[in-house]
């Protein structure tokens, strides 16, 4: 199939390529003219010029492109590929949340990577409707590394605010006046073509035209094989028809008729191939024709570079689709219909409903814009999503909608509408026959989860949403791959609820499966998030008896949620939160205080976007046990004051508010302000009154006040086990406090025994901030070391208390230690008490010679020739822990998110 | 803003077709001399709906006024001022 006789060339517009050159030697260039200037086919010939030297990293921007994430994961991606970093990452994936400001700085951190520099091109930037996305690209274009450029073309002037740039001499701007061809180019782009005009035939054209770029490409399609170019000049400029549309009817009058129809009929969609225009048209052989079309330059230009998938310019595709309308009108919904049907194969649900809308089939959109609107939002098409909802004619009820509605309030904050529209969507569902009812149901009751969660509101709902653990079965493979999408972000949604309100072992369980189900259908976004969330299960929860490394386990946990997260270029994304901060926060009650300092920022960094009480008031807790533990309880107060404000914005009864409130109050006493303590504390009620959290409050503030023995009466119940408590550090905290009521009273042996008891419960975590908050230096120092099964322990605490941590410093650089035998950790463990090494053999119940050749086998294997270096290098190593093994050194690095993980 | 419809002028260059007008089906066309002139009825929206068609078909716009309720003279002053 041949579509002309000769092709015209694209001319080579020298003069005008050298101007774009000097023009990208600023740091900026806007290419800003009307359609069918020559925009695009300038940068392709600058970029495809001989010698070009640049890299260059090239993004479309997708017709009417709503979503500013789909956006910037085309620029990062564009970047990654220009600077050949794409094999060391995953490529760039959409996530349901989206922190822009991180998007701009993983594009930076991208460019500023490319060695030798690159030119990023943003091409039809006008293309772009997000309404915060101009700011963003001001961050990006007034920030360039060195040696990086940017080209951007736009129909017109785009709101970015560069002005700084254009007053540093950085902004060069090319206009639609510098883009018109000359005479003399006119007359060029004829003789490629292969066109006989007379000198005078060329003027009038260029006349006519006034030297704009589609009109004279349009012109030589239709001169090209004319057998009388003169008299068609000449007719053209007789007309006083506008130059685009005489020249498009008279080039469509030129193309056989089935080539017509192809133009015409699958004008309506925005990126076409053979198999859809074989649909539209009713005909094979599309393809060829479409490889033939682009060959002619006519307007027609492959996307890919197997020349599969192809895309009209966009004023040619306009004016087209004008013709579709005026002359086969009867038709077009059928072609929307069959086209949707394509796409709805083919998994591309935005461009199905947008079709599917498009064909006027409105009940049809609706249902599949429900039945999707999970799938959508976990490809990060939520913007994309409202787009299409807004699309629907106003007045029109589609009740199938109100579950679209309620996940755009919900992502937005919209608290009480999202609750209004899911009500809708509940009583609606009850009304649809029951295959589609179960699955309108899941989405309902996630939804209320999810809702409910963001208002600390969860008991009851947990009640009544525990089927959402159970399959959706439906008859066709697609319903169940549908049904797949539902049920992870319900187990997640289910389980992150469960592990807010302590209901530990369901909730273990339920964001086990989910991830175990998001990773077998390709939905790491949720795998993430199911993997956040049970490590913060895990923070006080899992250690409510002091198991063997509780916090190692949790830590562990978070550790690979995050590492999963970074693969994906979600390290700073709220999805991560809950890792990041129950890292910091079991970092911060192992006294690991610099540390869990900076996994707190880089928490703080991922939660720039998210407001949501819930997660804020963790935030504050953590900072709040982090200056308690540095002894800054002015700051520490603060903390706890603004989590306590954000527990009360919360619904319902918060699992972790007796923690918080008992933190506050205790802080409040040790500032000497016992007596509006006590006035707090006597406004709780007695449910939280009678918790472990606020027993040990309260006995701080009777110590605050000198009464000891109304702190003792206060702990009795924690101590005894009777009053409930969150986890085995409330105990820990107990017994210190009894310790300092003892030591009060003058009975130093109950002192000493309440913290052997506090040392004993912290030994399997090596917890340390509950000694720190106490301030029980005094009372650890008074305990005689050969009185203490814990010595390690305690003097580790000491370090800590004293403001030196060897365990938070980096390991020496010294090669690492072969691994210790189980006897010799025992020995170690009691190297740094005063015991001599008879002594040790005595407490250990084995003969001396026992632990001598011990002693000779730890030296070796550490390295070290005596008993004070062997201590310090066990520190390093973090050996003294009972039953703790070394961390893999592989661990996330907390002030670099952005960064993939490294090797 | 005003939210009611105004009557509103658009002067374009050229003779607009049956194809390029149908892109403007709420607007009546003329011509004057070289030029087309779309007259109609226009709110806010409307009226940057007509602007961006112009500028997806590549139109040359050259003039735009609200007219004054009586339908024909523009307003006093210059319309174009802001």
């Amino acid at each position: 199939m041949t579509v002309a006789p000769a092709a015209p060339r694209l001319i080579d517009r020298g003069d005008l390529v050298a101007a774009l050159d000097r023009a990208a030697a600023s740091k900026v260039t806007v290419i800003s003219a009307p359609a069918g200037s020559g925009k695009t086919s300038l940068l392709r010939a600058w970029a495809g010029r001989p010698g070009q030297p640049r890299r260059l990293a090239l993004v479309q921007v997708q017709r009417g492109q709503h979503d500013a994430q789909q956006f910037w994961l085309a620029v990062l991606g564009a970047v990654r590929h220009a600077s050949a970093t794409a094999g060391r990452a995953e490529p760039p994936a959409a996530a349901p949340d989206f922190n822009a400001p991180a998007m701009v700085d993983r594009v930076l951190s991208g460019l500023a990577d490319a060695h030798g520099g690159v030119t990023l091109v943003i091409d039809d930037l006008h293309e772009l409707h997000s309404p915060e996305a101009p700011a963003q690209l001001t961050r990006l274009l007034t920030n360039l590394p060195p040696n990086v450029h940017a080209i951007l073309t736009t129909r017109h002037d785009m709101r970015l605010r560069l002005h700084q740039l254009r007053l540093a001499g950085e902004l060069a701007e090319i206009r639609a006046a510098d883009l018109r061809f000359t005479e003399r180019e006119t007359r060029e782009l004829l003789d490629a073509s292969g066109i006989a005009l007379s000198d005078s035939g060329a003027a009038l054209l260029h006349q006519r035209t006034e030297g704009w770029a589609a009109g004279l490409r349009l012109a030589a399609l239709s001169l090209v094989g004319h057998p009388d170019p003169e008299r068609f000049v000449a007719e053209f400029s007789g007309s006083d028809r506008t130059v685009a549309e005489y020249l498009i009817a008279e080039m469509l009058e030129r193309q056989p008729p089935d080539v017509q129809d192809l133009l015409l009929r699958t004008s309506l969609l925005d990126q076409v191939n053979g198999e859809l225009a074989d649909l539209l048209t009713g005909r094979p052989g599309s393809e060829q024709i479409l490889l033939a079309l682009e060959d002619a330059n006519a307007f027609v230009e492959s996307l890919n570079p197997e020349r599969t998938w192809f895309r009209y310019h966009h004023l040619f595709a306009d004016l087209l689709r004008l013709e579709l309308r005026r002359t086969l009108p009867a038709e077009i919904p059928a072609l929307h219909r069959r086209a949707a049907g394509w796409f709805t194969q083919h998994g591309q649900v935005a461009e199905a409903i947008r079709h599917t809308q498009a064909a006027g089939d409105w009940p049809e959109a609706a249902r599949l814009l429900a039945d999707y609107s999970f799938s959508l939002t976990l490809d990060g098409q939520a913007q994309t999503m409202q787009a299409l909802l807004r699309a629907f004619p106003a007045g029109a009820d589609h009740p199938e909608l109100a579950v679209v509605r309620a996940m755009g309030d919900l992502a937005q904050g919209r608290l009480d509408e999202a609750a209004a529209h899911l009500a809708v969507a509940e009583t609606y569902a009850g009304t649809t026959p029951p295959g589609r009812q179960r699955r309108l149901q899941v989405a309902v009751a996630s939804l209320k989860l999810s809702l409910a969660r963001r208002r600390g509101h969860l008991a009851g709902v947990i009640e009544q949403a525990r089927f959402l653990a159970s399959p959706v079965t439906g008859p066709s493979e697609e319903d169940i791959a549908l049904g797949s999408d539902l049920r992870a972000v319900a187990l997640m949604n289910l389980g992150t609820a469960e592990a807010w309100s302590l209901g530990l072992p369901d909730a273990e369980r339920h964001l086990r499966e989910g991830a175990v189900l998001a990773r077998e259908i390709g939905r790491p976004y949720l795998e993430v998030g199911c993997l956040a969330q049970l490590g913060f299960a895990s923070i006080f929860h899992g250690a409510a008896m002091p198991k063997i490394q509780a916090f190692a386990t949790t830590q562990q946990r978070c550790r690979e949620a995050i590492a999963l997260a970074e693969r994906y270029g979600w390290g700073a994304e709220p999805v991560i939160a809950p890792a990041l901060m129950t890292l910091a926060g079991t970092m911060v009650l192992l006294g690991e205080f610099d540390e869990g300092e900076r996994w707190l920022r880089r928490t703080e960094r991922a939660l720039q976007t998210d407001t949501g009480p819930d997660i804020r008031l963790l935030l504050h807790q953590t900072a709040g046990m982090l200056h308690a533990g540095r002894g800054r309880h002015p700051e520490a107060l603060e903390e706890f004051g603004a989590a306590e404000d954000l527990a009360s914005q919360l619904e319902g009864s918060q699992a972790l508010a007796s923690q918080v409130t008992g933190w506050l109050l205790a802080t409040q006493a040790r500032l000497g302000r016992p007596g509006e303590a006590r006035a707090a504390l006597a406004a709780l009620d007695d449910e939280r009154a009678s918790s472990g959290e606020i027993r040990n409050a309260r006995a701080v503030i009777c110590l605050a006040e000198g009464d000891p023995a109304g702190a003792l009466g206060a702990l009795h119940d924690v101590l005894d086990g009777t009053a409930p408590v969150l986890g085995y550090v409330t105990v820990v905290e107990a017994h210190l406090l009894a310790g300092l009521a003892h030591r009060e009273l003058g009975d130093q042996r109950a002192a000493n025994q309440a913290a052997e008891r506090a040392l004993a419960l912290a030994e399997s975590d090596r917890v340390v901030l509950p000694f720190a908050m106490t301030g029980s230096a005094g009372l650890l120092e008074a305990l005689p070391r050969h009185q203490t099964a814990h010595a390690a322990l305690l003097a580790d605490i000491l370090d800590v208390l004293h403001g030196s941590s060897p365990a938070a410093k980096e390991p020496s650089s010294s090669p690492p230690a072969e691994e210790l035998s189980p006897g010799e950790l025992k020995v170690l463990r009691y190297l740094p008490t005063n015991l001599s090494r008879p002594e040790i053999a005595g407490e250990l119940s084995v003969s001396l010679n026992t632990v001598s050749t011990h002693l000779r086998s730890i030296y070796a294997k550490l390295q070290v020739r005596d008993r004070s270096s062997a201590v310090r290098r066990a520190r390093e190593l973090r050996l003294l822990a009972a039953g703790r093994t070394r961390w893999p050194r592989r661990s996330p690095d907390p002030g670099d998110p952005g960064s993939p993980a490294r090797p | 803003m005003d939210p009611a419809p105004a009557p509103y002028m658009i002067r374009i260059s050229g003779h607009l077709g049956p194809t390029v007008l149908s892109a403007f089906p709420a607007l009546a066309p003329q011509h004057h001399g070289a030029h087309t002139v779309l007259t109609g009825l226009l709110d806010q929206a409307a009226l940057y709906g007509v602007l961006a068609e112009i500028e997806a078909l590549g139109l040359d716009l050259l003039d735009i006024q609200k007219l004054t309720p009586d339908g024909k003279s523009p307003e006093p002053g210059d319309s174009r001022s802001q």
